[in-house]
């Protein structure tokens, strides 16, 4: 079986044509991790060299190999406290920034999409609880959405393995895991905290459902969509949103090329993007 | 204070009433850009979305709107949609024929067919326009095309602009037309040296 050895200029040209279509960008120290599933594709898709695969990657109508090279280059395992730093600004700079403008009397609303297992929204249920002062003055209310119902059940019964709470600091997990057959399950009271809903985020009426929501983490899911749809999921977080609210994307996803509809928002911890103030 | 379970408010239940379409023809004319941007997102199931889309795209000042119905448009992708699109690229607002162009990049298939005609468009803005449309779009005969226009087309920035694109996407195929173009405007030297740029980088292939 021959053995298609990248070289730097293909490298470079694959990872510029990448970063266009997903806004993922490799780095050379990614060379190994990269090289290996571009040459995985080549072989399966018997393309006889680097050239002959990309010129079919860049014009292939369906973009049906893009995204199996995507899937390929993404890796979907997800744990506590993945990316926590937009976490860290979500306490320093998102919510201090919320606040001001919010109605005291009502609760701040966040949403995870895609839950996934849950990991993402209890991970930022414990961090609230243990960073944010806030909490005390303020009624946060956490919702958490997948398209999938059965991953949906999953994170609801929050019952996680050793590896997948590896990130939570040894003081947390006493306070929020116990053991259980299986492994260790999060707390009740915030697993019943934490509002869990279906959502497939290109269906404009399910998006409806979900209103007034100030900040929104939406990690490593747009990069698996196609351009539009991924434009018009973008569009759909708008809507959910009240004016002013934040969301987070994962660290390779760049709203920019996605929809003019945000504007940058450069924290100390974190590039966010918000749905300016002014639109109505 | 703490973590709450969300109220209805937040979440709801059961789905709003679909509206009918005489409804969401005239939330397109709302004074409220939210009802108009959830209109321009109804209006695809109903008869006639394509000119309705059209005409207030040509009228919609706010961003936000024009976005939604940007996407609408190309989710239906029609050939009337595809029409409205190009009739975007003569308009004189520099944001609505950038909207059209990133808009078309989504719609290879639909495009195709018009590409030639708008490539050979008798404005020359519009023919860059169309090139730049090329820059994204998905399809097997990009570089055909763009070896067409600096075969055939006399206008210079035009040719200059297939010509940047070619050095990124062009293969051997085009090596000839490039030596082509380098005589027929041999005393320009910006096509000299970007003709023989696309031709470092083919060969480098």
């Amino acid at each position: 079986m021959a053995d298609h050895k990248i070289s730097d200029q293909e490298f470079d040209k694959f990872a510029e044509f990448f970063y266009r279509k997903t806004g993922i960008k490799f780095e050379p120290t990614k060379r190994y991790f990269v090289d290996k599933r571009l040459a995985e594709r080549i072989r399966e898709t018997q393309s006889e060299s680097f050239r002959q695969y990309f010129t079919s990657l860049r014009f292939q109508a369906s973009g049906e190999e893009l995204q199996r090279l995507t899937n390929s280059l993404t890796v979907n395992e997800t744990y506590f406290m993945r990316e926590d730093y937009q976490f860290r600004c979500l306490v320093d700079s998102m919510l201090p920034d919320v606040c001001e403008r919010h109605d005291p009397r009502k609760p701040i609303r966040i949403w995870c999409i895609p839950s996934s297992s849950g990991e993402e929204p209890y991970s930022i249920a414990m961090y609230l609880l243990e960073e944010w002062e806030g909490i005390n003055q303020w009624d946060v209310e956490l919702i958490a959405s997948d398209i999938d119902t059965q991953i949906l059940q999953t994170a609801q019964e929050g019952i996680y393995s050793e590896r997948s709470i590896r990130n939570v600091p040894a003081a947390w997990k006493r306070r929020y895991f116990k053991s259980v057959k299986g492994g260790h399950q999060i707390d009740d009271d915030i697993r019943h905290a934490v509002e869990f809903t279906q959502v497939n985020l290109s269906e404009a009426s399910d998006v409806r459902k979900i209103r007034n929501v100030d900040i929104i983490f939406c990690r490593n899911l747009l990069i698996y969509f196609d351009d539009l749809s991924r434009k018009i999921a973008a569009e759909h977080m708008f809507e959910a949103m009240s004016p002013g609210g934040y969301i987070c994307l994962g660290h390779t996803e760049s709203m920019g090329r996605i929809s003019p509809l945000y504007r940058v928002k450069k924290f100390p911890a974190a590039i966010v993007y918000q749905r300016p103030l002014e639109a109505k | 204070m703490a973590l709450k379970k969300s109220s209805s408010s937040s979440v709801q239940s059961t789905p709003e009433e679909a509206k009918d379409c005489n409804q969401i023809r005239s939330d397109l004319l709302s004074d409220d850009p939210a009802e108009r941007r959830w209109a321009a997102r109804d209006i695809v199931n109903c008869p006639g979305a394509t000119l309705m889309l059209l005409d207030q795209l040509e009228d919609e000042t706010d961003l936000t709107v024009r976005q939604i119905i940007l996407s609408s448009l190309t989710r239906l992708g029609d050939a009337e949609a595809v029409e409205g699109l190009v009739a975007c690229l003569r308009s004189e607002d520099a944001s609505l024929r950038n909207e059209a162009i990133e808009a078309m990049k989504h719609l290879p298939k639909e495009v195709a067919p018009i590409m030639a005609t708008v490539l050979n468009d008798p404005d020359p803005d519009v023919r860059i326009f169309a090139v730049n449309i090329l820059e994204s779009l998905c399809h097997d005969d990009v570089e055909q095309w763009l070896i067409s226009v600096i075969q055939d087309d006399e206008h210079i920035n035009v040719c200059a602009t297939a010509v940047d694109l070619l050095g990124e996407v062009g293969s051997e195929a085009s090596i000839d037309a490039l030596t082509a173009l380098k005589q027929r405007f041999d005393e320009e030297p910006y096509i000299q040296f970007a003709a023989d740029l696309a031709i470092k980088r083919i060969s480098e292939d």
